[in-house]
């Protein structure tokens, strides 16, 4: 009973592991249909939710918070989608979101780089230079993308329970130490875990509705009662105050919700 | 027709300048008898001394000495118990607060004096406007009327049917018995009762409940009704198995619910636990939260809530604890260190509920929360256990702990010098005020109350109006004005039906006891209606029986001595009194009528 994140480098079959450590546990396997359900509760076009999570934020983007709200959405459908538990997740920033749920056993899946450069020359039948300078930079926009946001280098195994090198261990192997894992009673979910994914749910959908009315605040959610963090001014706050009355009873598990303005903001807020 | 003399015709616009400034209200009524006090003995109406004997009256030493007897029972609970039981059986509903209170009262006032009555429970009566939120204004005259109504159910509930047998002896009439009069009694308060019930939401004024104004301002009201109130709740027997632990601070996490007091096996009580409490099965819990929080918390964790608090129902109570806002000091030693720091469950065993900063409330997550100097706390707890709080001035209490302590181990001293001084009027007929004074006296010297509260206790807009209002009882009588309207009035009449003739009496007895005092208007007019009876064919005991009634039959003016106490209290304006009291005058003499013609058989 767990939720398994995997984290992976362009090309280093954290895919395939992700597909059959799911089909071995019976887990759903989730990774774009998370952009598909945004796209449609938000409205907004896939490519664009898409060359979100691809691109690391411009300074322009940074000041607009364009992208940012696109990749709020896709936490939200994400957070929302990994409430229904036996979920194998392989996609961008799952380890960090659930930093901090006990019953999730983030993965990050490595290869050797040139391992990894082989395959792009074969798939795409391109020359091997060609090949190492488009991984190259696909890995150097991930890491940019993921530090721009979450201040974090993706590269730390500090952020992960189990880094897998697939070198000399086979994908087979991989999946055997996931799904071993899995079964570890430390990753059983509890009452409380559980409630921290609901949590990190709810945040995620407040923090979209108050997105959506172009306002970025940042949200904790402890049960249902939710608290939104901001350092706006008293119009704003009185603004921010007119909108979460409009989500009273509208956002299923919400039960209280309240405003902390100009206090620091918690490291767990979304 | 008698010649009207100079002195009357200024009595009678002296009266008529009273009621004028009581309508019209450009000063405040006791101002208006202090006017009266000041200006009759210059006009020469009455002497220097009569001017202002009103203070060394019976009624209104009397009045002082009942108000300190009321706020002695009141320091020790007593009254409270009476009046639990009584909501009890009322809920919440305003209509059975006020049926229940009032017929409690005008069944008590029956047997003692009515303003005794009403000022016994006038503190109890504002708690209970505090807890229910009903606004005191539509509680206290209800009440008040039905004390003075309940004075006519038996001939020892007002000064003017124990004087009636005394005024009879001269004509040779057969005198009352105690309960004679019941009947139109039980009728008279059982109809301004109802009426109050029925038409409450005409004649009455629609004021705000008495613990916004009194305890707390605006802006502590809103959050105050945010937060909710205070909920007893029982966990069940397997409430800790298998299951992760419960906390103090997790019910706060999750629900939003102040644990102020639990139980803990086998029988104690913890009053604001601290926040790594576990919560055990089978226990009591008194919550502070919203009902809806409290509904969410009783589902998920399969507690049961009780309809009124029952193990913590003492502590909890109004008068024992509350609710205050306190703001950091300058120089506080609690700014710059967060609630869990501070902790004040432990240090001083009382809960804080949330924080106010620049016009923002903060109920979640406010242990972690750094103070600064000008933020308030929302704080819950005893009032012993504030007022400790309090004088370690690091917080500066902006409520007032206005409640006092409760002394409950004196209630058999209050209860022993109220029985001292009932049994002093009742066998040994010593003066009322004598009587009452003994009693209130000897709740002083027993520490029930100290001299400082009990002269705290007095209501001094009550004092002046009736001792300014009695030298013009006093002018009205000396210079044969009242002797001339009622020779006038009963002259104008002339021979008519005895029921006629008696309700003509009862107008009469009521126009009288608006102006003069009750006893002053049935002294005068029982030889006067007695006379017209006989000379009318009529029943003269009836006449004078009318007269004894109705010189109760005094709603109009807050004139009478419970109107003019609950007038403060309640913030009435004279004009509230006209609107109700015309209805209740109006229906009180119907009432009495119809009553005397079905069981009389006039």
């Amino acid at each position: 009973m767990a939720i398994i994140t995997i984290s992976r480098g362009s090309y280093s079959m954290g895919k395939e592991v992700a597909e059959k450590v799911a089909g071995r546990l019976g887990y759903e396997c989730i990774s774009r249909e998370v952009l598909l359900e945004a796209s449609e509760y938000f409205k907004i076009p896939e490519i664009k939710l898409l060359k979100a999570i691809h691109d690391a934020p411009s300074i322009l983007n940074r000041i607009s918070g364009g992208k940012q709200k696109y990749i709020v959405y896709i936490l939200s459908a994400f957070a929302d989608r990994i409430t229904k538990n036996n979920v194998v997740y392989h996609g961008l920033a799952g380890h960090l979101l659930l930093a901090d749920v006990a019953h999730a056993l983030k993965v990050r899946i490595i290869a050797n780089f040139d391992y990894r450069v082989g395959l792009v020359e074969k798939r795409d039948n391109i020359l091997r230079n060609e090949a190492s300078s488009i991984l190259k930079k696909d890995d150097h926009e991930r890491q940019n993308w993921t530090k721009s946001l979450y201040k974090v280098d993706s590269a730390d195994s500090s952020l992960y329970d189990l880094v897998i090198n697939i070198n000399k261990l086979t994908v087979d192997h991989a999946v055997d130490f996931i799904c071993q894992a899995a079964t570890y009673k430390e990753l059983e979910a509890t009452e409380s875990s559980l409630h921290k994914v609901k949590d990190l749910a709810l945040a995620y959908r407040i923090k979209s509705a108050f997105l959506k009315d172009g306002f970025d605040v940042s949200v904790t959610s402890d049960y249902g009662n939710v608290l939104l963090y901001t350092k706006g001014s008293d119009r704003s706050i009185q603004k921010l105050k007119k909108i979460a009355k409009s989500l009273d009873g509208k956002i299923k598990g919400m039960n209280n919700i309240e405003i902390h303005s100009g206090l620091p903001f918690p490291t767990n807020a979304v | 027709m008698e010649p009207l003399t100079t002195e009357m015709i200024l009595v009678m616009m002296m009266i008529g300048l009273a009621v004028f400034l009581f309508i019209v209200e450009w000063v405040r009524v006791d101002v208006v008898a202090i006017i009266m006090m000041v200006t009759l003995p210059l006009l020469h109406l009455v002497t220097a001394k009569e001017a202002f004997v009103g203070f060394s009256s019976n009624a209104v030493i009397s009045i002082i000495a009942v108000i300190i007897i009321g706020a002695g029972l009141d320091k020790t609970g007593i009254i409270n118990k009476l009046v639990t039981p009584v909501l009890r059986i009322a809920g919440n509903s305003t209509s059975r607060v006020i049926i229940a209170i009032s017929f409690t009262v005008a069944g008590i006032s029956s047997f003692m004096q009515n303003i005794g009555a009403a000022a016994l429970f006038l503190p109890a009566i504002q708690r209970v406007s505090k807890t229910l939120k009903i606004p005191i204004s539509r509680l206290l005259m209800p009440i008040g009327f039905s004390a003075i109504l309940g004075g006519t159910m038996t001939l020892v509930g007002s000064s003017p049917l124990i004087l009636l047998n005394d005024l009879m002896v001269p004509f040779d009439l057969k005198p009352f018995g105690l309960f004679d009069v019941a009947p139109i009694g039980i009728a008279l308060v059982t109809s301004g009762i109802l009426c109050f019930v029925f038409l409450g939401r005409f004649i009455l004024p629609q004021g705000t409940s008495d613990a916004v104004e009194d305890k707390t301002g605006d802006v502590l009201e809103g959050v105050i009704e945010d937060i909710g109130k205070i909920y007893e709740v029982h966990t069940p027997d397997d409430f800790t198995h298998y299951r992760e632990s419960i906390t103090v601070k997790d019910l706060k996490r999750r629900y939003m619910l102040n644990v102020v007091a639990l139980t803990e096996p086998p029988d104690f009580k913890v009053i604001s636990p601290g926040p790594e409490v576990e919560i055990q099965s089978s226990i009591d819990l008194a919550l502070f939260g919203s009902k809806k929080n409290v509904l969410r918390m009783a589902k998920d964790e399969g507690m049961r809530i009780k309809e009124e608090p029952e193990i913590f129902k003492n502590e909890i109570a109004e008068s024992v604890s509350g609710t205050v806002e306190a703001v950091v000091a300058p120089r506080s030693s609690l700014a710059g260190k967060t609630l869990n720091q501070v902790n004040l469950q432990d240090r001083f065993r009382v809960t804080p509920l949330a924080v106010f900063r620049h016009n923002e409330t903060y109920r979640a997550e406010i242990g972690d929360l750094i103070l600064a100097v000008g933020d308030a706390v929302l704080i819950h707890g005893t009032w012993s256990r504030l007022k400790i709080l309090q004088e370690e001035k690091s917080l500066l209490f902006t409520t007032p702990i206005d409640v006092d302590i409760l002394r409950p181990e004196k209630a058999i001293f209050a209860a022993g010098w109220l029985a001292v001084a009932l049994i002093m009027i009742m066998v040994f007929k010593i003066q009322l005020s004598v009587c009452l004074m003994t009693g209130a006296l000897g709740m002083i010297i027993t520490r029930v109350l100290n001299i400082d509260e009990a002269y705290e206790a007095v209501d001094w807009r009550t004092i002046f109006l009736l001792a300014g209002l009695i030298p013009l009882g006093i002018a009205t009588e000396k210079t044969g004005t009242a002797a001339w309207i009622a020779h006038e009035s009963l002259r104008l009449i002339g021979d008519v039906q005895p029921i006629v003739l008696f309700t003509v009496i009862a107008i009469l007895s009521t126009v009288f006891t608006l102006v003069i005092s009750n006893v002053g208007a049935t002294v005068l007019l029982v030889p006067l209606v007695v006379n017209m009876a006989i000379g009318a064919n009529a029943d003269p005991r009836m006449a004078a029986l009318i007269v004894g009634i109705a010189t109760s039959n005094s709603f109009i003016l807050p004139t009478h001595q419970v109107n003019a106490l609950y007038m403060g209290p309640g913030r009435y304006r004279s004009v509230d009194f006209m609107k109700a009291g015309i209805v209740i005058s109006l229906l009180f003499i119907i009432v009495m009528i119809s009553m005397i013609y079905l069981f009389y058989g006039v």
